[in-house]
Parts: C-alpha cells; structure tokens; sequence
C-alpha cells in the first residue's frame, strides 16, 4: 500500500519534472532557431509546457486560458505576420547569441534546481475553500473584488491600444503615401 | 520460486486494484478515439448519399448494397496512394499539419460527455473521456490549437494557393471563435458553470434553444464557420485556391485533413446538442441517454450536410464582415439581455 503510495508520488514528480525540462529546452529552441517559423512553434511548445504545469498543480482554469489566449491567439498572430512576411532563415553570424542564450538556459536550470531543493514549499495563503481551487469561480470573486479598479484601468489600457491600431490603419496620411517621383 | 511467483501476483493484484481509475480512463481514451474515428466513413458515406439525394442523383450506389462498401475502398485506396512530397515544401512541418489537426480533433472530443454514468461491477462508469470543470473553455482552446495544423500545412507546401488558404482559414477561424464564445458565454451566463455535465443538468426541463434561440442561431453559424464547411469553407475555395491549404497533399495525409473536418464536425454537433439541446436529456421519450444524444447529434450532422449542399460559398469579405459587423454585435447584445434577466 505505502510503497504504491510513493510509486505514485513518485510518478506526479516525474511527470512535473519533465513537462519542465520540455519547457526548458522549447525556450532554448525558441532562442537558438534560426527559422521564424520553428522559433514560433517552440514559443507555442513552450506555452503547451506551461500550461500543462499549471495544470499538473490543479490550476485548470488558469491552464485553458494560457493555451487559449497565448497558444492560440497571440501565436497565431505570430504566424500570420511570418506568413505574410515570409519566413526566412537567418544566417549565423557570430556564436556570441548562442553563448548568451546559453547561460540563460544554465540560469534557469540552476533556478529550476533551487526551486525543487531549496525549504519547504509554502502552503496556499488566502480564504479560498479547497473545491473552489483553480476554478474559475476562485479567480472571479478575486479579480471582481480585491482587483476591480486594476481590472477595469487595465482593460481601459487594452481598449486604448485598440483605438490606436484602428486610427494607425484606417486614416492613412495623404502626404507620406503619395510621394512624387 | 514459487515464492517469487506469488509476491509479483499479489503485487500486481495489488496495483491493479488501486489504479481501477487510471484502466477505466485507459480504456475510455481507447474506446472514444476509435469510436470517433471509424465514425469519419460512415459520415462521408451519409454526406456523398445525402448530397446525391438533395442534388437529385444517385450518389456511391455501387459497392455494396446502398454503397456501403465505398468508404471502406476509398480507405484502402487512400492508404495506398503514393505519398507525393514537393523538393521545395519544409518536410517536418509538411508531416506535422495534417497529425495536429487529428490530434486536436481527437482530443477535443475527450470532455465531452454523451450519457449518463452507469454502474458495472460495483464501478461507476461515467459516459466521458474526462469530466474537465472548464469543459467548454477546453473544447475552445483545444480547437484554437487545431487552426496551427492549416496554417502549418499553408506555410509548410511552399505555395502561393496553399498559403492563402492556411492565411483565409486562421483569420476566418479567429473571427468566428469570438461568435462562438460569446454565443456559448450566454449559456454560462444562465447555467453558473463552465462544466458541459452541469450545462446538461441545467437543461433537465426546457432545453435551452427555448430560453436563448438567438443563442443557438449564432452558436450554429459560428460553429459551421469554425469546422470550415460549406458556405464557410472559403480556406478550400475550389474556384480560386485550387484547393486551399491542401493542395500539395496526397494519399493518407490529404485523408487526415478530411479526418479532423469531419471529427471537428462531430465534436461541433455535439457542443451544440450539449448546450442548446438538452444534452442526453430525452424529455420524456423512452430512450438510453446515450441514444438520445446520439439521435441529436446525428440530426444536427444531418443539418450541416443539407446547408452545404442549399448555400452557395459566400464571397470572402462578405465573410469577414458578416462575423465582426452582424454576429458579433448580436451576440453581445443577447449576452446584455441574457446577464441583464439573470441579475434581475
């Protein structure tokens, strides 16, 4: 009985360890691709990783929502725009790149290193009861209540964007475009 | 030796006893994949009779009786196809677009539920592949992830038809999932719950295509829009794009397309079943749940089949605007009425 315990345990971990080592290495794809279009599909591996992370640790909702909002859109409007511009291949130049993105995955995994070894994990601080962890209730009463006006400036910070997109496209500037030759 | 023997057979009793769920869902995983996908003959087998009846000829009436030997030779004959790959095409991502739009069609159909849970050996057997809280989003997200199959399949053939194919799908299929989640958010609205169980119980006296018909129409369109048939089916236009995103694709690979539209199908029927339709709820007729989601499903496949063979393929922009200047709009507004009752 206590030994299949463990066995199980042991399993969790392992799958936790190595949906991280996945995200690890589709980050260092991301940086040492040369291809647009591969770099994207490590970028869209990498947030997979993530989200499967969130959901190892029971965060489900959170988990849909990175796959949906940043796999799905935010990555597929990477790949229109590498479509539409025509994904290149970038020549190597120098390996002074590859050397940095290097020592950017060693840092992450000596920090990945230290998170599992270093002190005991902190227990879930808050009021959430245990059957509302991860749902999406959770994250409503929090956002609706405690963050309501970061909520609403931030959405007033998206909406102004959008604004700024639609004046940048659709009121095109007569003296730049028509240039006399 | 014995001895030996005896310990390794306790033990694994043991662990079989202790992992019963993880075999069920084991088995349950096998038996959904398999099951959605030899549905895919049958439904091409009911589209090309369908359409042939609609359009008032025969349709596949040669292999077997009704034609019912057609999908098993279009099978074997697609397997055996030779595999044609141009010099010029990204072989890896040419490999890789036709497995991610399988993969996710498959996977999306894992949370949704077609019965309810019975008991066999003392075992409650629950009629889904996994019973997710946020089922609705992971259908959503799953499908989000079945566009990078098109738009890999476009960029990968190195070609301008391809291409503009895979570009027209993903920027259709973004526009038209907003329809789809706003359509469905009104439905989350009334039920409380992102869970697709809990939508089917809520629905136990009216389905909700009674409370929320403007709903249901804008789910639908979106939802043909998003599995990109016919009148949407502007990614394969034939007339202008020879045939979309796949039109460097041959043999089994070309089939896999096929395969995730028409799992996708499916999967679409049944979301609207689940959340308009009342689920597996029979209202009263004496049938086995399972076969009252399944007679509403194959109604509403039924449906798609009769729209594509009665519309003519709208014209691209008329498309784009359709979706952000008359779906969307109705839909928020409908979501305002919707909270509005709901808090009142």
């Amino acid at each position: 009985m206590l030994e299949i315990a463990t066995v199980f345990d042991f399993a969790h971990d392992s799958v936790i360890f190595i949906v991280g080592m996945t995200a690890v290495l589709a980050s260092l794809g991301v940086v040492l691709c040369s291809s647009p279009i591969y770099c994207a599909l490590y970028l869209i591996g990498h947030m997979i990783c993530l989200a499967l992370l969130f959901l190892l640790y029971n965060a489900e909702f959170l988990a849909v929502v990175q796959i949906i909002v940043y796999a799905g859109a935010v990555m597929i409007l990477f790949m229109f725009i590498i479509a539409l511009l025509g994904g290149k291949k970038e020549i190597q130049e120098n390996s002074f790149h590859r050397a940095m993105a290097l020592t950017f995955v060693f840092t992450l995994l000596g920090e990945l290193y230290l998170s599992a070894t270093v002190g005991q994990t902190e227990p879930i601080k808050g009021d959430i009861p245990p059957e509302l962890f991860g749902t999406a209730k959770a994250i409503g009463l929090e956002l609706f209540s405690k963050h309501i006006v970061a909520f609403e400036l931030a959405s007033c910070l998206l909406l102004v964007a959008a604004v700024g997109v639609i004046c940048l496209a659709k009121f095109s500037f007569a003296p730049l475009r028509r240039r006399v030759r | 030796m014995t001895q030996i023997f005896y310990d390794t057979w306790d033990f694994i009793v043991l662990f079989l006893n202790e992992s019963v769920p993880l075999i069920v869902g084991s088995v349950k995983a096998v038996v959904i994949a398999v099951g959605i996908m030899s549905v895919v003959p049958m439904l091409v087998w009911l589209e090309r009779r369908l359409m042939g009846r609609f359009q008032v000829r025969q349709g596949p009436n040669r292999v077997g009786p009704f034609g019912f030997g057609q999908p098993m030779a279009d099978t074997v004959k697609l397997l055996f196809k030779e595999s044609i790959i141009q010099s010029s095409a990204d072989k890896f991502l040419f490999h890789l677009a036709p497995a991610v739009v399988v993969i996710t069609a498959i996977v999306g159909f894992a949370v949704i539920p077609f019965g309810e849970p019975f008991e066999v050996f003392g075992q409650s057997i629950e009629m889904w592949g996994a019973n997710v809280n946020s089922g609705l989003l992971f259908v959503f997200a799953i499908s989000g992830m079945g566009i990078y199959g098109m738009v890999l399949a476009g960029l990968a053939s190195n070609n301008k038809y391809s291409l503009m194919g895979g570009l027209r799908s993903s920027a259709q299929m973004i526009s038209y999932e907003l329809t789809l989640g706003l359509s469905a958010l009104s439905v989350i609205v009334l039920t409380g719950s992102l869970n697709l169980v809990d939508m089917v119980h809520a629905q136990e006296t009216v389905p909700f295509i009674l409370v929320q018909p403007l709903a249901f129409l804008l789910f639908f369109i979106a939802g043909i829009a998003e599995t990109n048939r016919a009148p949407f089916d502007l990614p394969e236009a034939e007339q202008e794009l020879v045939a979309g995103f796949h039109t460097e694709y041959t043999g089994m690979k070309f089939a896999m397309f096929f395969m995730g539209e028409y799992i996708n199908m499916v999967t679409m029927s049944a979301l609207v079943t689940l959340l308009f339709l009342g689920g597996w709820n029979a209202y009263g007729l004496p049938l086995w749940s399972v076969l009252a989601f399944a007679i509403k499903v194959g109604f509403l496949l039924c449906v798609f089949i009769w729209l594509r063979s009665t519309f003519p393929r709208i014209r691209y922009d008329r498309l784009m605007t359709f979706g952000w200047k008359v779906l969307l709009p109705l839909c928020l507004l409908n979501l305002l009425v919707t909270s509005t009752f709901k808090v009142l």
